[in-house]
């Protein structure tokens, strides 16, 4: 199923991930919960179409689409550069206490009483940071790459910590208690174009990082003395790779919560379908990231109308069967 | 299995207690009740009184009985605000979820007046610390359940004739400002929702509710849009793209937070919701969402029609 080597295909993988992706984006501006219909929608694509349509697509159907765009790639590629960093599949930014450290740092600001969306981005990423730095000190002690178990056991207990926390202060707090407990169960409807504004400085600040980074993370897979060998320092690469995977995961966290299992999900399927380069994977996960996010949420609009599903609960439905498929699987995919 | 074998205990020990206030209080009269879970006797002067409902925390209060133990309102710590000055001191005893028995015990109480959603389960272990009071009315299916439900605590309390004068009053005072309200806006339509405002999407309040039965005695026809299940108190959180179910004439806006500005504030924000028709006509009321969305009683029905009263003379003016 995983090979080392990129299978032959007719087009390129992500030629045709980012025709998909396309196609989606223009799905996710024709359907929802409300009474404008596809038939409707399309003329607004073209210009057209009635006030209402108009309002429904450009103004909330738009928005969602764009941040669920942003929020997917930067969790995709987070957890890639995570599995390949830490070298185990299970590596994910939602199950190492990552997003549960954003989720904290978030919690705590709301409850000083700040709202603005500026502060949240930083705190979020501030908060993926310590998590992040927390997770990798706690399983380093006995050695990353020996024991995959160690590193998800960390991250699993952190998660659970950070999360008890996060109830215990809506336990103290019941006016913000609403806001937190929404932004906990993810979304990405109703937000402000604004906001994914104030969030694209530190994404590019993230691109460019890992553009610099790759190759050399891709040396480290080889092993740390092939990385040394070939001139590059290991220690340097992990402390970039942590930097932009909390920058990303906390941007994302910002603006949609703490959104699970789209980390973990995106980076395997980008290797079955590439192999495990991280080079390659990489580039796939952009485009696989935001439809697997946007077919998410497009889920959570018609299932229930016209109410909607938080985006966390079914991310997680569509993860947790991929999770169980690696865990089972008959040996992990080799990092 | 532990606390089923605590039951005989608490039985005699009640027994006992109960001898020694009758034996003590010569003019008690007995009172017979049809509760929900059969009929129920008790003695018409009982002094230490737990509320276990704020329906009925709210009665007990407009009969001028101070209970000694009550439960929290909901997303609070404590009473409702609009009743906190008339009972400060007060003991919690739990919230409308879950009751702590044990404080419940401590208190001593010598009558329980209870939700009519308490369990079997629950109902067989208060009544064995006290009479235990459950009203037999479905909210959701009887219109002006309250009320039926305030008479029913006013007969455990000895007190229906003052009941009966209440709710007779409050009747009045709103059939007055409905008239007021006719007086001063005539052209204006009646189509009204009661809706509160949520992070993840506004709720509409059923029509049974009792704040809805309080704003249909002015006129106010609440609408439902045929989005909330039955029993239930409201629908799920709307998609923005189908705000306009909560669009008409009169929009009644709450949190769970005391402060209905604030809610009107947040959502000021979206733009979905500045295209309700009920927006550019400026017909929002902010509502206190402990009062609108939570309580029920007389003292209630006061309070909502004294935040109506103020709505009516700025039409008026």
């Amino acid at each position: 199923m995983i090979s080392s080597l990129p299978p032959y295909r007719l087009i390129p993988p992500p030629l045709a991930a980012g025709f998909l992706l396309f196609i989606i984006c223009i799905a996710s501006l024709l359907l929802g919960a409300g009474d404008v219909t596809p038939a409707d929608a399309l003329p607004v694509l073209f210009g057209g179409g009635s006030d209402e349509a108009r309002f429904i697509v450009l103004e909330l159907r738009m928005p969602r689409t764009l941040v669920a765009l942003v929020v997917g790639a930067a969790l995709g590629c987070a957890g890639a550069l995570m599995q390949t960093l830490s070298r185990n599949p299970l590596a994910e930014p939602g199950l190492l206490g990552i997003s549960a450290g954003s989720s904290f740092a978030v919690a705590v600001m709301l409850m000083l009483g700040a709202s603005a969306a500026t502060l949240t981005v930083y705190v979020s990423q501030l908060g993926a940071l310590a998590g992040c730095l927390i997770v990798l000190s706690a399983a380093r002690i006995q050695g990353v790459g020996n024991d995959p178990i160690r590193l998800v056991l960390a991250g699993a207990t952190l998660t659970g910590l950070l999360l008890s926390m996060t109830s215990l202060l809506l336990m103290f707090d019941q006016r913000s208690a609403d806001e937190i407990r929404f932004w906990v169960t993810g979304s990405v409807a109703g937000r402000d174009l604004d906001d994914l504004y104030h969030l694209l400085p530190s994404l590019a600040v993230a691109i460019i990082l890992m553009l610099i980074v790759i190759r050399p993370l891709a040396a480290l897979s080889l092993g740390e003395r092939a990385a040394q060998g070939l001139g590059h320092k290991p220690g340097r690469i992990r402390l970039i790779t942590v930097l932009v995977v909390a920058l990303l995961v906390g941007a994302a966290t910002a603006m949609a919560g703490p959104i699970i299992f789209v980390g973990l999900v995106v980076p395997f399927i980008a290797r079955a379908i590439a192999g495990p380069d991280i080079r390659r994977t990489l580039w796939l996960c952009l485009p696989i990231g935001p439809i697997i996010l946007i077919v998410a949420d497009i889920l959570s609009r018609l299932l229930v109308s016209p109410a909607e599903l938080p985006l966390g609960v079914l991310t997680a439905i569509i993860g947790a069967p991929v999770l169980l498929l690696v865990v089972r699987g008959k040996r992990m995919p080799a990092l | 299995m532990s606390l089923k074998s605590l039951i005989p205990s608490l039985r005699q020990m009640t027994g006992a207690l109960a001898l020694g206030l009758i034996a003590s209080q010569t003019l008690a009269e007995e009172v017979q009740l049809d509760t929900r879970y059969g009929s129920v006797t008790v003695d018409d002067s009982a002094e230490r009184v737990i509320t276990l409902y704020e329906g009925a925390l709210d009665a007990a209060v407009a009969l001028g009985v101070k209970p000694v133990g009550a439960i929290t309102t909901r997303q609070g710590d404590s009473v409702a605000s609009y009743i906190q000055p008339s009972v400060e001191g007060i003991s919690i005893v739990g919230t409308a979820r879950e009751t702590n028995l044990e404080s419940v015990i401590a208190l001593q109480p010598d009558l329980i007046l209870a939700s009519s959603r308490l369990s079997e389960e629950q109902y067989e272990l208060l009544s064995a610390v006290a009479p235990t009071i459950v009203p037999s009315v479905n909210v959701f299916q009887q219109e002006g359940a309250w009320k039926e439900e305030s008479k029913l605590f006013a007969k455990a309390l000895g007190r229906e004739e003052e009941m009966d004068k209440v709710l007779d009053d409050i009747a009045e005072r709103a059939t007055g400002l409905k008239d007021r309200l006719d007086a001063s806006m005539p052209d204006t339509g009646r189509n009204a929702s009661l809706a509160r405002w949520m992070p993840q999407g506004a709720l509409l309040m059923s029509n049974k509710l009792f704040a809805s039965n309080v704003l249909a005695s002015l006129g106010f026809e609440m609408q439902t849009a045929g989005i909330i299940d039955e029993n239930r108190a409201h629908s799920s959180p709307l998609s923005l793209e189908k705000l306009s179910l909560i669009d008409g004439d009169w929009l009644f806006l709450a949190t769970l937070n005391e402060d209905g500005r604030e809610a009107v504030e947040a959502a000021s924000k979206s733009p979905a919701f500045q295209r309700l028709e009920v927006v550019k006509n400026d017909r929002v009321v902010p509502v206190d969402g402990q009062l609108f969305s939570s309580t029920s009683g007389p003292m209630a029905a006061n309070a909502i029609l004294d935040r109506l009263e103020m709505v009516i003379e700025q039409t008026e003016q």
